[in-house]
């Protein structure tokens, strides 16, 4: 069997948020870039489990990478979203407290916090808070009006699609197996990785894999990053729960813990997060939830949101932290970005936990300046930073709605009910930039099937779309993984 | 003496009423008890000698708004014949359009039931 | 603006008799909207036999039994739109809609709220487990399966023995595929007892009750599942753990009214069956807004869906006729082995049909109605199970007196 071979300046490992912030900030320079990534989709790991919080910055210690990057990302996120076209809120976020240990540490937490850059922190009380969250009980509370919320999954995607949109190419379905360091005197290091699929040569290697680059740090040859997965499950609560809560309240976090505290997070679609919990775990692709969890989030949850309501469950989910410290270590370890004399030109990004989602922009332009360092970099003439997504049909105005259907009747067809998803929007994601073909690469991409009835209605309607525009068969339907066959055939042949 | 009796269900009607049938030692019929309606003895009698099903499934239909067309069978056939029914049923492909009560397959496997059409399948 | 006397949101079984039913009363200006591309609504996937015996007195198939209205409703050129969704209903009765065709506002005198119901998820009951594909609700398996040519798998285990759960256990065997076994959380089964009989027994599925899934297995397509069985309190008994290896998972859970719409409008929904609370007019809070069928609450046979909208239909003519109802100040309250009632409330001026369920199975007993006490009218019953909804007629005679005084249900074993 003859196998692909491509060359690029650059192959990053892992279509991550990380991954695809790298790739779209290496993209405004002349490099040949590929992503290279073992799922079907962007941020089907990490970047996209999780509570979907751009972090203000002041859980995380003075003078880490940690403190640093997030302040930074959360402060400029308002040209990001403006850019990459994505939803995103400054909702500000309470930390509540009951005790008076609650309230030394709230004060702790909020010099932290200042100490960092974080801006407009205060300490605030019941009234205040009743005003900012009027079903969330505390008696005081840490405010930070910078906090914000956004989608996860449609922040990776974009970063991504801009990528693309400045040339650089996306690989999936290719799990690396082995890397090879070729170092010929004379010559710049050039490493060739074989992955499930084809071969790949490349000049710089960018390890954004999340959970698995100590993997693949240890097939360049280091040995010394473990990483630690450490799950965490949520609950995701209807709409309707979405009217108690618009600002995400979190609990005072327990500094051994290594997590922020079973909190409640309004997405930015409208719904409510429950989670997460923290768990060490042996595998790393284990996103099984449990009894025992499911019920500690109920038992928490209702700790400072007591309007939790049986009825509201719509699904649950999980996640899991890429930690560089064991659970008898406990708490945080600071972001690892480095490349080592070993291996140049092979940047390692080990250990992106949270606050990673806030920090992906920060981290992505550290690794530029670090390719900076070794090479000229040229800046494309042609770079456009902005990316154009899905407009969404339920939140136009009445007028703006009937335009868009005269301009394309598909408008006036709802597929998914529950959250009012056009077949415009759905075809749109079906012909996606990136060439993702996956049911739920469909979902994250328009919201279809994440409301009340979870595809009920539309799944069947989907399904069908994606076989009819991309020519498949129902065995070829894939729901989101790889093996992940949504059927086994016809009835009728 | 021991009276031997059998429990059913019938199902003919949402009432599912549940009637015993009572045989002597010889296992002849004596007593039917608990139907609420004439059919529900007889259903019982038809269970005990020889008990028979409808099927309802689909056939395929080329150059149709659907795909299927579903289809039932006009009478009720011996229970164990379902699976070879089904098996005929299988064979059959239509070319839309297909009507509510056409006759796709008239006295199935010599069984006196026809498989019909249950649905208007029209041509696209 | 268009204007319509009654605006029906649902083209399935309710809307099409409501729609029947009202131009036989002469009421004239009618339109249905219907979001699929053609009408029946559910029926056209229910394609097995069985429906139709109450109302008209034979059995046919879901397809055969919707075709019969749709041809009245076609022969008596009531007006409809399909592949319509409607936006927004509001409390005085302005209806957005789009299609294909495009965004178009109504206003109707009275709108009449036929939506159906939706299945309850995986996620509205929070099952252990990874998320693999090949975990599908009964009625979507149907749909894959009755509608679109599509396999949605070979070995199979059934969670919940609700009717259609119980449906598709004998479609999928039809069909070639190994259902392995039906598992029900509670100590009796949710679905009809004739479906137990014709689409497991019959077939020699398993049903296994008092017995829940507790974990889903598979990162990709679904492996396996771990069933248990459940206490009392529906928890888990350590050590009860079974592993089936199965490829598919089809969840048949419950039903829960679809009220989007009526939530917009500010229709107030009973806790109980999460459809609107109505009165013997089926009219909700918002005056002129009606709702029958499972969208008010969920029925166990289509032919009691018909003959509600038909009687909502009544009521509906008779609003548009007189401009109001009269007001039912007379609670309809429940014992606590009653799980419901249809309607919540009464005039106590004419007769009505009385829905509801009990909330476990009884033999021998009787349906109480009293009011200040005194036993008004008794329903003796051989047997009364939760999956069976029972309907009594209660005729106005049977009132003690014309005073507002709470009607009280009741079961009592006789």
């Amino acid at each position: 069997m003859t196998r692909d071979v491509r060359s690029y300046d650059v192959l990053i490992i892992g279509a991550g948020v990380v991954g695809c912030a790298v790739a779209r900030e290496l993209s405004r320079y002349n490099l040949k870039i590929a992503v290279l990534e073992k799922e079907l989709d962007v941020g089907m790991e990490t970047s996209g489990r999780n509570s979907g919080v751009l972090h203000a910055g002041f859980n995380n210690k003075p003078g880490t990478l940690m403190a640093k990057y997030c302040v930074e990302g959360c402060l400029e996120f308002d040209q990001v979203a403006k850019e990459l076209d994505i939803p995103f809120k400054r909702t500000g976020k309470i930390v509540v407290g009951f005790t008076e240990d609650d309230k030394k540490k709230l004060y702790q937490l909020k010099e932290q916090g200042e100490r960092n850059g974080v801006p407009g922190l205060e300490i605030i009380g019941r009234e205040k808070i009743k005003e900012l969250a009027p079903y969330v009980d505390g008696e005081f509370a840490l405010y930070s009006p910078v906090t914000g919320i956004l989608n996860p999954f449609i922040y990776t995607i974009a970063l991504a699609e801009n990528a693309r949109q400045n040339g650089v190419d996306f690989y999936f379905a290719n799990e690396v197996l082995a890397i090879c360091l070729a170092n010929q005197e004379n010559q710049p290091a050039c490493y060739q990785l074989t992955t499930t699929k084809a071969t790949y040569i490349g000049r710089w290697l960018i390890n954004c894999a999340g959970l698995n680059s100590d993997k693949i740090a240890r097939m360049m040859g280091i040995d010394d990053y473990t990483i630690y997965p450490c799950r965490g499950e949520y609950f995701i609560l209807d709409k309707k729960a979405g009217d108690y809560l618009k600002i995400p309240a979190y609990p005072v976090p327990n500094p051994k813990e290594g997590g922020l505290g079973i909190h409640l997070t309004p997405t930015i679609d409208g719904n409510v997060l429950i989670g997460p919990s923290s768990e060490y775990i042996e595998e790393r692709d284990n996103y099984a939830a449990t009894q025992k969890i499911m019920d500690l989030l109920l038992k928490d949850g209702s700790r400072i949101f007591p309007y939790i309501r049986r009825e509201f469950f719509i699904r649950n989910f999980a996640g899991i932290r890429p930690k560089l410290v064991s659970e008898e270590q406990g708490g945080y370890a600071d972001f690892v970005i480095e490349e080592r004399t070993e291996t140049p030109q092979a940047i390692n990004l080990i250990g992106i936990e949270s606050p990673g989602l806030t920090s992906a922009l920060p981290l992505a332009r550290k690794v530029v300046e670090m390719v900076g360092e070794k090479e000229h970099l040229k800046e494309k003439a042609d770079f456009n930073p902005y990316r154009q997504g899905i407009l969404c049909f339920r939140e136009q105005p009445l007028e703006k709605k009937k335009e868009l259907i005269e301009q394309d009747p598909n408008y006036g067809e709802i597929i998914c009910r529950c959250e009012t998803i056009t077949k415009a929007e759905i075809l749109q994601a079906i012909h996606n930039p990136l060439g993702v073909e996956t049911l739920v690469g469909v979902k994250n991409r328009t919201r279809a099937m994440m409301g009340r009835c979870q595809g009920g209605y539309c799944q069947t309607r989907i399904a069908e779309l994606i076989m009819q525009e991309k020519g498949k068969e129902p065995p070829e339907v894939i729901y989101a993984r790889q093996g992940g066959n949504m059927f086994t055939g016809r009835v009728r042949d | 003496m021991e009276n031997l009796t059998r429990n059913f269900i019938c199902i003919l009607c949402p009432n599912s009423c549940e009637i015993t049938a009572s045989f002597n030692n010889d296992g002849i019929l004596r007593n039917i008890d608990g139907f609420s309606c004439q059919k529900g003895a007889e259903y019982v009698q038809q269970e005990i000698y020889n008990p028979r099903r409808n099927i309802a499934t689909s056939v395929k239909v080329t150059g149709g708004e659907l795909p299927l067309v579903s289809v039932r069978l006009t009478k009720a056939i011996p229970k164990e014949k379902i699976f070879e029914v089904m098996t005929e049923i299988k064979k059959v492909t239509l070319q839309a359009p297909v009507s509510l009560g056409d006759v796709i397959i008239s006295n199935v496997l010599g069984l006196g039931a026809d498989v019909i059409a249950t649905k208007d399948v029209p041509r696209i | 603006m268009v204007k319509k006397d009654v605006l029906i949101i649902g083209g399935g079984p309710a809307g099409l008799a409501a729609a029947v039913k009202l131009k036989k009363l002469g009421v004239e200006s009618i339109l249905i909207l219907e979001r699929e591309n053609h009408l029946g609504g559910i029926l056209r996937q229910c394609i097995h036999d069985g429906f139709g015996l109450t109302r008209f007195k034979e059995a046919l198939s879901g397809p055969e039994y919707a075709a019969r209205f749709v041809a009245e409703v076609q022969a008596m050129d009531i007006a409809y739109e399909t592949s319509t969704t409607v936006l927004e209903i509001t409390a005085d009765k302005k209806v957005t809609a789009v299609s294909q065709k495009g965004l178009q506002e109504y206003q109707a005198k009275a709108i009449i709220l036929t939506t159906g119901c939706r299945e309850r998820t995986r996620g509205a009951i929070s099952i252990p487990g990874t998320r693999p594909a090949g975990v599908y609700t009964a009625g979507v398996a149907q749909a894959y399966v009755n509608l679109k040519n599509i396999m949605v798998g070979k070995r199979i285990i059934i969670l919940g023995s609700g009717d259609i759960g119980l449906i598709m256990a004998r479609r999928m065997t039809l069909e070639g595929a190994k259902v392995e076994a039906v598992l029900e959380i509670l100590p009796y089964p949710s679905g009809l007892p004739r479906n137990i009989e014709q689409c497991l027994n019959d077939y020699n599925i398993p049903l296994f009750l008092s017995h829940t899934v507790t974990d889903i297995k598979g990162k990709a397509r679904l492996e396996g599942v771990t069933v248990s069985q459940v206490d009392e309190q529906f928890k888990p008994i350590p050590g009860t753990e079974r592993d089936y290896a199965c490829d598919t998972l089809i969840l048949s859970v419950g039903l829960i009214p679809e009220n989007e719409l009526a939530l917009m409008a500010g229709v107030e929904l009973d806790s109980r069956t999460k459809g609107a609370i109505v009165d013997e007019n089926y009219q909700t809070n918002i005056e002129g807004i009606f709702a029958a069928g499972n969208a008010l609450h969920v029925h166990d046979l289509v032919d009691y869906v018909s003959l509600e909208a038909e009687n909502l239909a009544e009521a509906v003519a008779e609003y548009l006729r007189q401009g109001s109802l009269p007001p039912c100040p007379i609670l309809i309250e429940t014992d606590s082995l009653i799980g419901y009632t249809v309607p919540q409330k009464i005039s106590g001026l004419k007769d009505f049909q009385l829905s509801l369920r009990v909330k476990k199975p009884f033999q021998n007993c009787s349906i109480q109605i009293s009011q200040n006490g005194e036993l008004l009218k008794a329903k003796k019953m051989r047997k009364a199970l939760p999956a069976e909804m029972i309907q009594i007629k209660v005729i106005k005679s049977d009132f003690l007196t014309n005073e507002i005084a709470n009607l009280r249900i009741s079961v009592a074993n006789s």
